[in-house]
């Protein structure tokens, strides 16, 4: 099982992302427990077991603050490409995810 | 349009991020967020006070005092709690502890304040200074303490107990001596010297302000939300890094002015002016083109439109932006930065002629946009009107552009089956 943990500005859209991603992953058998939160949580949330960080176009700007954490913790980050961040982009999304493991 | 992505990738968006980015920005933007939810509350009592029916006003009326105590504990005091956020937010950012950054920003803010014995009662403190217009104040006074901390701890003036001491109890003491020095040199300034450090710092941004509230001060955060949004980038986060204190002195004042019972409120530019009135679905007016979507005969588009619907109703509009996609999209960009500087005028000349009433009440965002409209007003039907006008001029905006990329991916489409 793989803990992935999806960072937006407030936790709304990201949350849509979520549901995209757990549906395609129910499809081809993955186990993974995904969460969507704003990047106000995120200093306190990373470093709660999660295996992969996955951070939405919109903050990408604000990158440098989460790789700084991220790589104190050794957790591989990626920033969701924009077609990879909507209802339709699960699909994308996991193959992101397997070639991040 | 190449070259006006360019400008924005390269020229705009380097820029306003890092200033968005900055550390002092940050922390005052993340410090005033969290008092969001009390704003929120606290203003949902301006409309329970004076409900838009008439006969529910005179229902509630020999009870408004009590029914405005939790807006004017909050509201009414949201420059202490952002003193707190703020210096929480700051003393972290330093890797300082938070809660020490906190209750220091918090004592020098009420420390700027001057106690009064009122006879009967004891001391108390004038509150009108700890909300909406004691922001700027708060700002200042709360980058002062932890910066004063920051600098003693840099320099290990500090007293340091023994190993063995709890953590929690050796913090309290390192705190100390930031704690005398912000607090000395405050009593002096104000007290001791008696210089109004809050009539400084108020008068000082009062140009500020004033031109957030300009057809102007408004147009200018519209088109930079757009311009960053049209490069991918969540506009409101980094623009309202800058305007959010601006709206909050704003609403304030409005809020004050229905409290004081006056039939037209004094400001036009508070955040629900935007969010209401012009990002219907979200920034960019997207709304109006799920609406044309779901209409479309490209098959990914009305899927599209299907499945953006409902975050759209709530305001959400990243499935649009980077679905359709709007971002870096020379068709769909253009009515994405133009629609908003529309209703944003009509919207903003409607409220100057009153022909609808100006926002003093926070609903929460995620609120279908005729009904945030109206509870922003304070009841007004004929804000609900112009959210619908709006939605139409919207929409007329976004037809041909819709329609031209459309028939682009209606060939696309055609091109893969045959293919």
């Amino acid at each position: 099982m793989k803990k992935i943990l999806l960072v937006c500005s407030g936790g709304m859209s990201s949350a849509i992302v979520v549901k995209s991603i757990e549906g395609e992953a129910a499809k081809s058998n993955l186990d993974l427990i995904v969460k969507a939160i704003g990047s106000g949580e995120y200093e306190d949330e990373v470093g709660n077991g999660w295996d992969i960080v996955l951070v939405a176009p919109q903050i990408r700007h604000r990158m440098k603050v989460f790789e700084g954490r991220a790589k104190e913790l050794n957790i591989p980050i990626s920033v969701m490409a924009p077609m990879e961040y909507s209802p339709m982009g699960g699909k994308k999304l996991i193959e992101k995810i397997r070639n991040m493991f | 349009m190449e070259k006006f992505f360019e400008f924005i990738e390269k020229v705009l968006m380097p820029h306003m991020t890092k200033i968005s980015e900055q550390r002092h920005l940050r922390a005052i933007r993340d410090g005033i967020v969290s008092t969001i939810p009390l704003i929120i509350v606290g203003s949902f009592f301006l409309i329970i006070a004076f409900p838009p029916i008439p006969a529910l006003a005179d229902l509630v009326k020999p009870n408004i005092g009590k029914i405005l105590f939790p807006f004017r504990l909050t509201m009414g005091m949201m420059s202490l709690y952002a003193s707190y956020g703020i210096g929480y937010s700051l003393a972290k950012s330093y890797r300082l502890d938070g809660v020490s950054g906190g209750i220091l920003s918090m004592a020098a803010f009420l420390m700027t304040s001057v106690p009064q014995a009122v006879e009967g009662s004891g001391w108390m403190l004038p509150m009108d200074s700890l909300g909406g217009s004691g922001m700027f104040v708060a700002i200042i006074m709360s980058i002062f303490a932890v910066e004063i901390l920051r600098f003693l701890q840099n320099r290990k003036i500090m007293f340091t107990m023994p190993e063995g001491v709890p953590e929690s109890v050796a913090r309290s003491f390192e705190a100390l001596i930031p704690a005398t020095v912000v607090l000395t040199i405050v009593w002096i300034i104000r007290h001791l010297i008696e210089f109004d450090i809050q009539r400084f710092i108020m008068d000082l941004f009062k140009p500020l302000v004033y031109a957030g509230n300009t057809l102007p001060g408004v147009l200018v955060p519209i088109l930079l939300i757009t311009f960053l949004w049209s490069a991918g980038i969540h506009g409101v986060s980094v623009v309202g890094a800058i305007a959010r204190p601006i709206w909050l002195v704003l609403l304030n004042q409005n809020m004050k002015a229905v409290t004081d019972g006056a039939k037209v409120l004094p400001n036009i530019g508070p955040e629900p002016f935007f969010q209401w009135f012009v990002w219907i679905g979200g920034s960019g007016a997207t709304l109006a083109l799920v609406l044309l979507f779901l209409t479309s005969k490209s098959s990914y588009l009305k899927k599209l439109g299907k499945a953006s619907l409902l975050p759209g109703i709530c305001n959400i509009n990243e499935p649009v932006i980077f679905g359709a996609p709007i971002m870096l999209n020379p068709i769909l960009a253009i009515p994405f930065i133009i629609g908003p500087i529309i209703t944003g005028i009509i919207s903003y000349g409607a409220m100057a002629l009153n022909l609808v009433a100006r926002p003093s009440v926070i609903p929460p965002w995620t609120l279908p946009a005729p009904i945030g409209a109206y509870l922003a007003t304070g009841g007004d039907l004929k804000a609900v009107l112009l959210v619908l006008i709006n939605i139409c001029i919207t929409t007329i905006i976004y037809y041909p552009f819709f329609k031209s990329y459309e028939k682009k991916l209606i060939k696309e489409e055609n091109e893969e089956v045959s293919a």
